[in-house]
């Protein structure tokens, strides 16, 4: 049982406290949510669970936390071991040995295990996460997936009573987040074991937890079961609710008896069938598609080696148009995008911006009108503060001073980033890089954007922001290309979607063509609207104020 | 980068103990320092070659050679040109230099040069060789067992596995540069040292990242928990390895007699002198490449055994 009274603490160095009077109760075998806006608190509490916080970072604590019986004040993290595994969000920096087999050993070696028992515990963690198949393989060898299994094996073969997962997925692709969560709820399920899961994206998560909790400027500012949570006033929460719930807690607010909020698509299948009806015909406004074409592939073929990762690539992107690039990882998409502003060429075939072929143009050349932000904030990051960093585009190109001046005045203001302007970029959130990263390439307004996984572990609050910020900047005649596996972002603002598989487009054309009637890209209402076709609901349908204009 | 990293395969070099395999490797970048001597040297070249062959190993060890032809190629023309020793002048260039005079390009400084590169191919090969068949933890297992502090070697090898990632690192944190505009390889000297060193800052900055996150995760699992660590794959020596080792280290052992009993030394100036002489300056590099050999029948025999 984890048992907190009153806990506050500071980080050393920061003004205001990480967590403010925590008082929480975690009984054994419970699998428990925790969610919130970046900034919020939820890393540092679970820091707390195996004692990082406070004695790996240091800082002023206050209160009373037991996990396991034992005070996180006066036992180590390496005291707490044995008592709480703890798995973070980056794969690649949590493995420290070169093979599956050593990886596993690793903790139960330092706790020095005798060798029988670390053979017998590293065959118990193989076999209980499904990783048998990958003892001998070698760390650097595997994908994402595989490396957040290892580590998940590596702290199970320690025998922990809880598992505390620290945005476990959010490095991940769709498939393989999937895998890692299934493994969870069975790791629960089956020997139960405490699960704390920290995460975003609501709807992988809330039909498999007992318990939620959604924490807000350092404190718990809700929790109860799922329904509960998602059921009452979430407006101040920051948390972003999936689309299936959004749908139902409209419907139950028209007075549409649905005996409880669903949490699954399933759920809301079943219990609509009792109620619906029949719907009302809907017709969907398209955004037609601009006949003239920003830029154009041509026959573009593109090999690392002797290995060809782009195999043919066709395509027109229309100037104005939001056009999504999707696929499996690995099926080529950032080796596409990272064509068009040359910081790839082709290996065969021409890409024309504006019917001038790119090769003739240098990637400096190309970026004055074609912005690239990266998936990783950090990599856009080079200056000492954050104005600097904004500025470091136009100053590049010798702009004049005055205009820069109002530039980054606008762009500060734009991403809420007033407050930080004197701050070193790589000191601030996650959260607020990636707004410092966005605000470094749009204030050089390119006519095209292209975004590699923007969404890729945002809270919602910053990608309600992002969306709306795109959606305005198209309809100024720009347009943005946005690499991403957030289907349900991409059904909300997309127009068109091109699939990538093995370096080859699969289908292109219109959200709806694409993301309709799909089996593993489709949105949650797009899957609920295939299974109520009968009742007459369009099975194009892709959002909820779609489905509302016509079940509402 | 990654092309050089250790790969399972079932092989006989692969089968040898990690020990055996850097006594073996070891001798020989001591053996290629101590000669001089173009046949000693190229004897040690080639009693890499079976080894690889037999490591399976061929087509990355050309990759590296390949690398090593161009430095092997610069270590000549540099040699060449700034070594005005040597009687046979080759060439003499048709301008005069203060202090040097005519500067000439002699047939010793050239075959200077490439002696000196295979040397560097001898030391390349081997670290190759060692690289591609020993697993890096292996490696470590070994250093311990000289008894080298946990920590130190821990933190060697935690380096040496985030060097791709620090080369990952380096090719985003450019690209992230060159998509504001910055032009890396254009300017003033001045702007592309400042340009670069941006770069690097960022790249310190990254890294340092990875180090919290690295250390965090190990204190996680409960690393430096005061009991005595247990090493799970220790590196055992069997009757059998004992004796490989000792095969392994006899070449070094012989050539440190031979080098001392004054073989194996050559002058390059002012004249070549002759490669060999009596019957005796041809068995001793022939005696030295049958016990440089000696290792592959024993790594057969090894197998054998333990197969048995």
């Amino acid at each position: 049982m984890i048992r907190i009274r009153e806990l506050n603490f500071t980080y050393n160095g920061a003004d205001k406290p990480a967590l403010q009077n925590i008082d929480l109760t975690i009984e054994d075998g419970q699998f428990v949510l925790i969610t919130g806006a970046s900034g919020g608190g939820k890393s540092t509490l679970c820091r707390c669970f195996n004692g990082l916080v406070p004695h790996f970072y240091g800082g002023k604590i206050s209160g009373k936390a037991e996990v396991q019986g034992l005070d996180i004040l006066e036992h180590s993290p390496k005291e707490l071991a044995t008592k709480v595994g703890m798995v973070f969000q980056d794969p690649e920096n949590q493995l420290v040995t070169a093979d599956v087999e050593r990886e596993i050993a690793f903790g139960l070696e330092n706790l020095g295990y005798p060798k029988n028992l670390i053979a017998r515990r590293i065959e118990e963690a193989l076999d209980t996460v499904g990783i048998a198949n990958l003892r001998f393989a070698r760390n650097n060898e595997l994908s994402g997936g595989e490396k957040q299994k290892v580590a998940i094996a590596s702290v199970l073969a320690l025998h922990p009573d809880v598992l505390v997962l620290d945005e476990p997925t959010s490095e991940l692709d769709p498939q393989s987040a999937e895998e890692v969560l299934r493994l969870l709820e069975r790791l629960n399920d089956e020997l139960g074991l405490t699960v704390i899961l920290i995460e975003q994206r609501l709807d992988r998560v809330v039909h498999l937890v007992d318990r939620m909790l959604v924490m807000g400027g350092g404190e718990i500012i809700a929790g109860g079961s799922p329904g509960e949570v998602m059921n009452g006033d979430i407006g101040e929460l920051g948390i972003g609710l999936p689309p299936v719930i959004r749908l139902m807690r409209e419907l139950k607010s028209k007075e549409l008896s649905l005996n409880g909020l669903p949490l699954t698509v399933k759920d809301a299948r079943l219990r609509l069938q009792k109620v619906l009806q029949g719907a009302k015909t809907a017709s969907f406004a398209e955004g037609g598609v601009n006949p003239e074409a920003v830029l154009n592939m041509d026959r573009v073929w593109f090999a690392y080696g002797e290995r060809a990762v782009l195999k043919n690539i066709s395509l027109d992107i229309d100037r104005g148009g939001f056009i999504a690039v999707m696929g499996r990882n690995a099926s080529g998409k950032t080796t596409l995008v990272k064509q068009l502003n040359g910081l790839l060429k082709p290996s065969k075939g021409k890409i024309r911006l504006e019917g001038v072929d790119t090769r003739k143009s240098t990637v400096a050349e190309l970026s004055r009108r074609v912005g690239y932000v990266f998936q990783n904030p950090n990599d856009h990051l080079f200056a000492d503060t954050v104005e600097d960093e904004i500025a470091f585009s136009l100053r590049n190109r010798g702009t004049d001073e005055n205009h820069i001046a109002s530039a980054v005045e606008v762009m500060l203001d734009e991403f809420e980033l007033s407050q930080y302007r004197k701050s070193y970029p790589r000191n601030l959130s996650g959260g607020e890089r990636q707004r410092v990263a966005l605000a470094s390439v749009l204030v050089g307004e390119p006519e095209v954007i292209v975004l590699d996984e923007p969404t890729r572990g945002m809270d919602y609050v910053l990608k309600k922001k992002l969306i709306n910020y795109l959606d305005d900047y198209r309809r100024r005649g720009n347009t943005v290309i946005m690499v991403s596996h957030d289907v349900e972002t991409i059904a909300e603002c997309a127009e068109r979607v091109v699939l990538l598989s093995e370096g080859r487009v699969v289908v292109e054309g219109s959200k709806r063509e694409v993301l309709s009637k799909a089996l593993l890209f489709s949105p949650q209402i797009n899957r609920l609207a295939q299974a109520l076709s009968g009742y007459g609901v369009a099975d194009t349908t892709l959002t909820v104020s779609e489905m509302l204009e016509q079940i509402g | 980068m990654r092309a050089l990293n250790y790969r399972d395969k079932d092989t006989v070099i692969h089968a040898l103990s990690p020990l055996v395999k850097l006594a073996w490797g070891g001798g020989l970048v001591l053996l290629s320092l101590i000669f001089n001597h173009p046949v000693y040297i190229l004897i040690l070249f080639l009693s890499i070659i079976p080894m690889v062959r037999l490591a399976g190993v061929g087509r990355e060890w050309a990759s590296a050679l390949k690398f090593t032809l161009w430095l092997g190629l610069s270590i000549i023309v540099i040699n060449a040109l700034l070594s005005y020793h040597g009687d046979h002048v080759l060439v003499t260039a048709p301008f005069r230099l203060p202090v040097i005079g005519y500067p000439v390009i002699t047939l010793e400084a050239i075959a200077f040069g490439a002696v000196m590169a295979l040397k560097l191919a001898v030391i390349i090969s081997v670290f190759t060789l060692i690289n591609l068949t020993v697993h890096p933890d292996d490696i470590m297992s070994v250093l311990l067992k000289m008894r080298l502090p946990y920590k130190s070697v821990l933190v060697t090898s935690l380096s040496t596995r985030f060097v791709p990632c620090l080369v990952e690192d380096m090719g985003r944190i450019s690209d992230g540069y060159r998509t504001r505009g910055v032009q890396l390889d254009a300017g003033s000297w001045i702007k592309k040292l400042k340009n670069r060193s941006k770069i690097t800052l960022a790249l310190l900055a990254n890294s340092l990242d990875r180090a919290v996150q690295v250390a965090e995760a190990m204190e996680a699992r409960a690393f430096g928990s005061g009991q005595k660590r247990v090493l799970y794959k220790d590196i055992s020596i069997s009757r059998m390895d004992a004796v490989t080792l000792g095969v392994g280290l006899l070449p070094l052992a012989a050539g440190i007699i031979v080098r001392t009993l004054g073989y194996g030394d050559y002058q390059y100036y002012p004249n070549l002198t002759s490669i060999g002489g009596g019957a005796v300056e041809w068995l001793v590099p022939a005696m030295m490449l049958l016990l440089l050999a000696a290792i592959v029948p024993f790594a057969f025999i090894k197998r054998r055994v333990e197969f048995d």
